[in-house]
């Protein structure tokens, strides 16, 4: 009974969701990468040369542009580009989804907590997130990466996440704060439930849809940090990323020679971060009645 | 208008952020592999200076003394000499400083007008086709790569067409040779013009869409109708009535989002060779000169810390209905 409510509001949401131009684009968008990432994992099946990072094409030697072998060309060492940019899809949606959702658990767990307990904890938890919020990551990530070298890949995700939870966590906060003095909240403390239990048996769930709204916003912000810490030099150096593609052709030289190596990765980059961001408007206007109406009306 | 103790507040309160920031820093510097001393003295320097540089900065001394002298030497504005300039990093830094200020603030009060108008513009005749391409193209820019976008501007209009120089910021010929003054700050603008519309496009997105929504909301206040009952003119009531208030979080915004300005505004003076800031900081970075780096980083916390408070005041000033 409660499922087949919910499915009904899922796909009514679902209904406007895509009705919205915004939220279609950014659907077809995002299919179309979607196919491209899982694509990345057959195309070394086919011939070893089509490695994004080892495979080298043992007749070429120098940058090619697009041939029938390689649809896109070759990088200055025979490494096909198409292969490049598959993998390139696959490692945006990785780092984009876990850094996304990583900041989504500290932002929910940092919010339930402060609104639920007030006070100094509360206030302290805020300010916290006000310095947070103000401080540039990319810089921090840069400054940590001078201090401790290199990172791989989990260690950009996971600092990408402790630098972008403050949003989430005073929305999400707000929403805890409406929610404390509602009834059924008091009827489990009078019950005898424990702080633990309310917090996430009772508070949780009410809080959680707005959590993943602010997810997409949230991928947006990670695929492009990541993308600029590789195209500086300080990605994970055994990972291909489009960030990093751009950063071999700026660095080889070929930015003015080979515009076939230059322009796919930075439009997969533009276009899939606009695909997450199109998707967060359109849904919050499935999840807020004003913006749509405002919407249809026009 | 904003109480003298609510400026006082927010000052202590940004003191305390700052010096927050400074010890994390302090801490970092510890904790991260290798000793503090081949991060803060130049290993390719005379024995006698190295000695005279860990002395100055207490790298013998036990950790509760070395903060105390870092505090100290941060505040008399000795933050320690760069390994590969050879000279104190603060005259490094104001050297660079300037360029980073005429960059920052010329793309940031143009894209901010710029962006304000149009959204205004755009919210003003909400679902035209005017609407949807400007609201589409803003976003469009929000998301844009910034380095790839600064790499093709840099490939089409200075490579190609050969409209603007590829970097730096000035002909050294020109400055050797004594040319007028006109003709230098020309050669400025003229390398200014790429980053600046970099910056500007990036920036432009953001602001619009933030005026537009703004706007939208101020436009369904009774206010506004009162405006309309009144037989205002509708020019008036848009500019004098609504614009006014909704641009009042935008201005918030150029605290709040400066962040995100700053990671641009480092990706763009990378790519144009500007030499400002967020350039000699990547530099830093990628050549292991960390007390340079340090010195880059803590003045990036700074000016982020005092922008936030001069945006918190402003908008206690601007917007009367705030009493704090």
């Amino acid at each position: 009974m409660l499922n087949k409510y919910f499915m009904l509001r899922f796909y009514k949401g679902w209904q406007i969701f895509i009705q919205n131009p915004l939220g279609k684009t950014g659907v077809i968008i995002l299919g179309v990468f979607m196919v491209m990432a899982i694509a990345s994992f057959f195309v070394p099946l086919i011939d070893p040369m089509y490695d994004p990072m080892t495979g080298i094409d043992p007749d070429i030697k120098l940058s090619t542009g697009p041939s029938l072998t390689h649809w896109l060309g070759t990088d200055n060492v025979g490494r096909d580009i198409l292969a490049q940019l598959l993998e390139g899809a696959k490692v945006a949606f990785v780092v984009g989804l876990s850094a996304a959702f990583f900041s989504i658990v500290i932002g929910t767990l940092v919010g339930m907590i402060a609104g639920y307990a007030g006070g100094l904890l509360d206030a302290s938890l805020m300010r916290l997130a006000d310095i947070i919020m103000v401080l540039p990551s990319l810089v921090i990530l840069l400054i940590l990466a001078s201090l401790f070298g290199q990172f791989n890949i989990w260690i950009i995700v996971f600092i990408i996440a402790i630098m972008r939870w403050p949003a989430v966590s005073r929305v999400i906060r707000s929403q805890t704060l409406s929610l404390k003095h509602r009834p059924f909240i008091e009827a489990s403390r009078v019950a005898g439930a424990s702080h633990v239990r309310i917090i996430f048996r009772h508070i949780m769930p009410n809080v959680l849809p707005l959590a993943f709204l602010y997810m997409t916003f949230r991928v947006t912000a990670a695929i492009l940090v990541e993308a600029a810490l590789s195209f500086l030099g300080f990605g994970d150096p055994s990972q291909v990323s489009w960030g990093m593609m751009l950063q071999w052709v700026w660095k080889s030289g070929h930015m003015f020679q080979a515009p076939y190596w230059l322009i796919p990765p930075g439009l997969c980059i533009s276009l899939l971060t606009l695909a997450f961001y199109m998707l967060g408007r359109a849904m919050d206007e499935v999840l807020d009645p004003r913006l749509r109406k405002e919407g249809q009306s026009g | 208008m904003a109480k003298p103790g609510y400026i006082l507040l927010k000052l202590v309160e940004v003191g305390i952020i700052f010096f927050v920031i400074l010890t994390a820093l302090f801490f970092l510097f510890r904790l991260s592999p290798g000793d503090p001393i081949s991060k803060m003295v130049d290993p390719m320097l005379t024995p006698e200076d190295m000695a005279h540089l860990i002395q100055q900065m207490g790298l013998d001394r036990p950790m509760w003394e070395q903060y105390l002298i870092y505090v100290k030497n941060f505040f008399t504005g000795h933050l320690g000499v760069s390994f590969h300039y050879g000279e104190p990093v603060e005259t490094i830094i104001w050297d660079k400083l300037k360029w980073t200020i005429l960059l920052f603030t010329t793309s940031t009060v143009l894209a901010a007008f710029v962006g304000v108008f149009l959204g205004k513009i755009a919210a003003w005749h909400k679902g035209s086709r005017l609407d949807n391409v400007m609201s589409i193209s803003a976003l469009v820019c929000y998301t844009l790569f910034i380095p790839w976008f600064a790499l093709l501007l840099l490939w089409i209009l200075g490579f190609q067409w050969g409209l603007f120089p590829l970097g730096g910021v000035l002909t050294p010929a020109l400055w050797i040779s004594n040319a007028p003054l006109i003709t230098r700050i020309l050669d400025v603008l003229h390398h200014l013009m790429l980053p600046l519309l970099t910056l500007f496009v990036i920036n432009l997105g953001s602001y619009l869409l933030l005026m537009r929504s703004s706007m939208l909301s101020v436009l369904s206040e009774d206010y506004i109708l009162t405006a309309r009952a009144k037989g205002l003119s509708e020019k008036v009531i848009r500019n004098k009535h609504a614009a006014r208030n909704a641009a009042l979080p935008v201005i918030t915004s150029v605290g709040l989002s400066l962040a995100f300005s700053i990671n641009g505004g480092a990706l763009t003076e990378q790519i144009f060779t500007w030499p400002g800031i967020g350039k000699e900081l990547i530099f830093a970075v990628s050549n292991n000169d960390y007390p340079l780096a340090q010195a880059c980083f803590l003045l990036i916390a700074l000016v982020v810390l005092c922008a936030n408070l001069i945006v918190d005041l402003l908008y206690a000033w601007l917007d009367p209905r705030i009493t704090y």
